[in-house]
C-alpha cells in the first residue's frame, strides 16, 4: 500500500515523528465529530420517540358540518364528496355522534356515543372482538368500562335501552378528537337521526391526509363554509419544523467544536512544516516536485482527520447504544435509520474537509517555498 | 586551472552549443556570464559576477573562497535551486536557464545529484528510504535495486534499515552520496561535504568522489578544506563573485 502510495508512508512517518501533538490535534477531530454524530443522532431519535408517541393521529382528517352555518348533519350528497376525495387515499368512517347518560352496575356516567356499523375501522377492543358489522350491543370505552364496572357480557343502560356489551375498547394511546377511552359505540340504526354529523378519513398518511384535506375544503366550501375540516397533519409537520430547527442547532454547535479542531490542526501542520523546512526544502532540491510534497502534507493532514473522524464516529455509535441501554422509552429501532447513518457518515466527511482544508494552507505554503531559502534553514 | 583530464579526450567540443571545457569534452555542467544579483536591505548585493564555468564529465572541480564569496550561490545557480539574473546555463549540453520550476525541478532530479554539510537526511526514513528518496514519486520498480547496491558500494550494504540517528556522521555523508546517485546524474554538487566531518573520515568521503569521477560523474565541491583540494583535479577560487 505505502509503495503505491508514497505520500502516504511519507505522511505516516511524520506524524508517527510527534506522536503526542497528532494524538492531540487528532483528538480535536474526534470531538467535534462525536458532537456533530451525537447530538444529531440524539435529536433523531428524540423526533422519531415523539412522533411515534403522537402515532396515526396525524393522518387523520375528520370533516364536521359548520354548525355556524346552520347545518347539523352532512348531507348524502356531501358525504359522498367526501368518499370521493378521498378514494384511494385512505379509508372513509362516517359517524353518528351524540352525548348520554350510561348505566350499569348502579352507577352513571356522562359517555360520548358513536354510531357506526364498522368500528373495527376506528377502534381496537381489549376484551371481547369488534363485530365487522355492528348490528346490535354496545361497544364501551375503557374509562367507560372501569368506571360503571361492567365488562364483556354485562350490559349498560343508555337513555332507558339496555345494551348488552359486546367488546370494551382499547385504551386510546393518541391524542384524537375521536377518543375511544370515553365512548360508548352503538350500532347507527340504535339513533333516531339518520345523517351521519362526522367523517373520520384514516388517510394513509400524512401528506395524503393534508390533500384530502385540502381538496375537501376545496370542493365543499366554495361558497360558504358548510364544512369544518380537521387534520393534526399540519400541526405534526410544524412539530417536524421545530425538531429540524432543533437539530439544526444542535448540529450546528457541534460543528463549531469542529471548526476549533480545525484551527488546532492547522496552528499542528504550521508548526510541523516549519519545522521541516529544510527537510522540505531537500526533497524539493532532489528532484521531488512541489505537487508531490504538497500532496504528501495534504495527506498527513487529511490523515489526522480520518483517524479522528473514525474514533469520532466509534464513540458517537457507543454513546447511542448506551442512550438506548439507559432511557426508557428509546428503543433500539430508533438506531439504524438512514439519517443516522447520514449523520454519521456526514460528521466524519466533514471531520475530513475540515482538516483537509486546515492543512491546505500550511501545506501549500512549505511547497511554494524555494528550496534555496528553506535550506539555508 | 589545473591540466586536463589524460583520460579523456576522444570528445570534440561542439561548437555553438557549449564551450569546451579543459579536457575537450562536452561539460555537464556550464554557465555562460552568469550574473546574479539580491536586492537586500538598502542596495544591491552581487552575489555572482560574470562567472564562466564548465565541468567535463568525470572531473574533480574545487570551488574556493572567503565566506560570502558567493561559492553557496554559483553551486545553487549549477544546480538549478536559484536563477542567475543574467547569463545562461546548461546542463548536459541543453540550455536549461528558461525552464519553469516544474522542469527544473525534473531536471535536477534526472541530471543533479547534491550533497550537503548537513547531510540533510530525512530522519523518519531508513537509509534505504533515503537513498531513494529522489525517485519515490516516479513509480520506480528498479530504485530499490540501485539503492542497495549503491549503499554497498559505499560500504553500508549491512545498514540499509538504519535510521540516520543510528548512523554516524561519515556514514550518514556516505547515505547522502548514495541519495545523489541514484538518478545517475551527470553532475554532484557538493556544499562542504567535509565540513562537519574529521579528517579521516573526510578523507573516506573524498575518496568516495575519486571514486565516482572514475566512474564518469563529475563533482563540484564547494569548500573550505584544503583536503578537499588535494582530491580535486582542480581547483578555482571565487572571491566577490567572480572567478579567479
Amino acid at each position: 500500500m505505502t509503495a503505491r502510495f508514497p505520500a502516504l508512508l511519507m505522511a505516516r512517518r511524520n506524524l508517527s515523528r510527534n506522536r503526542l501533538r497528532s494524538a492531540l490535534a487528532a483528538l480535536g477531530i474526534v470531538i467535534g465529530v462525536l458532537a456533530i454524530a451525537t447530538l444529531g443522532i440524539f435529536g433523531n431519535v428524540l423526533q422519531t420517540t415523539a412522533t411515534s408517541e403522537l402515532g396515526g393521529i396525524g393522518n387523520q382528517v375528520i370533516v364536521s358540518p359548520n354548525a355556524d352555518a346552520g347545518s347539523e348533519t352532512l348531507s348524502p350528497r356531501e358525504l359522498r364528496e367526501v368518499r370521493r376525495v378521498a378514494a384511494d387515499r385512505g379509508t372513509v368512517v362516517p359517524l353518528i355522534t351524540d352525548g348520554a347518560v350510561a348505566r350499569g352496575s348502579g352507577e352513571s356516567t356522562v359517555v360520548q356515543l358513536y354510531g357506526t356499523d364498522d368500528p373495527g375501522a376506528l377502534f381496537e377492543a381489549r376484551d371481547g372482538t369488534l363485530p365487522t358489522r355492528h348490528r346490535q350491543g354496545a361497544i364501551v370505552g375503557s374509562a367507560v368500562a372501569d368506571r360503571l364496572g361492567v365488562e364483556v357480557g354485562g350490559a349498560v343502560e343508555i337513555e332507558g335501552t339496555r345494551y348488552r356489551v359486546v367488546a370494551v375498547l382499547a385504551e386510546g394511546e393518541d391524542v384524537t378528537p375521536v377518543g375511544p377511552d370515553e365512548a360508548v359505540v352503538l350500532p347507527e340504526d340504535e339513533f333516531a337521526q339518520d345523517r351521519y354529523d362526522r367523517v373520520v378519513i384514516g388517510a394513509d398518511s400524512g401528506r395524503a391526509a393534508a390533500a384530502v384535506a385540502a381538496e375537501i375544503r376545496d370542493r365543499l366550501n366554495v361558497r360558504t363554509e358548510r364544512v369544518s375540516v380537521f387534520e393534526l397533519s399540519a400541526v405534526l409537520e410544524r412539530i417536524g419544523e421545530f425538531f429540524a430547527l432543533l437539530n439544526a442547532f444542535l448540529v450546528g454547535l457541534g460543528s463549531i467544536s469542529l471548526l476549533v479542531a480545525g484551527v488546532s490542526i492547522f496552528n499542528v501542520m504550521l508548526m510541523s512544516t516549519a519545522e521541516r523546512r529544510q527537510e522540505i526544502g531537500v526533497l524539493r532540491a532532489v528532484g521531488v516536485r512541489r505537487a508531490d510534497v504538497l500532496r504528501t502534507l495534504l495527506v498527513e493532514a487529511v490523515l489526522l482527520g480520518v483517524a479522528g473522524g473514525l474514533l469520532g464516529v466509534l464513540a458517537s455509535v457507543l454513546l447511542a447504544l448506551g442512550l438506548v441501554a439507559y432511557v426508557d422509552g428509546i428503543g433500539l429501532a430508533a438506531l439504524p435509520t438512514l439519517a443516522n447513518a447520514a449523520y454519521l457518515v456526514g460528521a466524519f466527511a466533514f471531520g475530513v474537509l475540515v482538516s483537509l482544508v486546515s492543512g491546505a494552507y500550511p501545506a501549500w505554503k512549505a511547497a511554494r517555498e524555494r528550496p534555496v531559502e528553506s535550506l539555508r534553514g | 586551472m589545473t591540466g586536463p583530464d589524460p583520460a579523456d579526450g576522444a570528445a570534440r567540443p561542439e561548437r555553438g552549443a557549449t564551450a569546451a571545457t579543459a579536457s575537450g569534452a562536452r561539460p555537464v555542467v556550464e554557465l555562460r556570464g552568469v550574473t546574479k544579483t539580491y536586492e537586500s536591505g538598502g542596495g544591491t548585493v552581487v552575489a555572482l559576477s560574470e562567472v564562466d564555468f564548465a565541468v567535463a564529465p568525470g572531473e574533480f572541480v574545487a570551488v574556493v573562497g572567503p565566506s560570502g564569496s558567493g561559492k553557496s550561490t554559483m553551486l545553487n545557480v549549477l544546480g538549478l535551486l536559484d536563477a542567475p539574473s543574467e547569463g545562461d546555463r546548461y546542463l548536459a549540453g541543453r540550455d536549461v536557464t528558461g525552464l519553469t520550476d516544474a522542469e527544473r525541478t525534473d531536471a535536477r532530479k534526472d541530471a543533479v545529484g547534491f550533497v550537503f554539510q548537513d547531510y540533510h537526511l530525512i530522519p523518519t526514513l531508513t537509509a534505504l528510504e533515503n537513498v531513494t528518496l529522489p525517485t519515490l514519486f516516479d513509480r520506480d520498480g528498479a530504485a530499490d535495486d540501485r539503492a542497495r547496491d549503491l549503499l554497498d558500494r559505499v560500504g553500508l550494504g549491512d545498514r540499509l534499515d538504519h535510521t540516520p540517528d543510528r548512523l554516524s556522521g561519515g556514514q550518514k555523508q556516505r547515505v547522502a552520496i548514495a541519495r545523489a546517485l541514484i538518478n545517475r546524474p551527470g553532475v554532484l554538487l557538493a556544499d562542504e561535504p567535509t565540513g562537519n566531518l574529521d579528517r579521516a573520515t573526510g578523507t573516506t568521503i573524498l575518496e568516495e568522489f575519486r571514486r565516482i569521477c572514475a566512474a564518469g560523474v563529475a563533482v563540484v565541491a564547494v569548500t573550505h578544506d584544503d583536503l578537499v583540494t588535494e582530491y580535486a583535479d582542480r581547483t578555482v577560487e571565487l572571491v566577490d563573485g567572480a572567478l579567479r
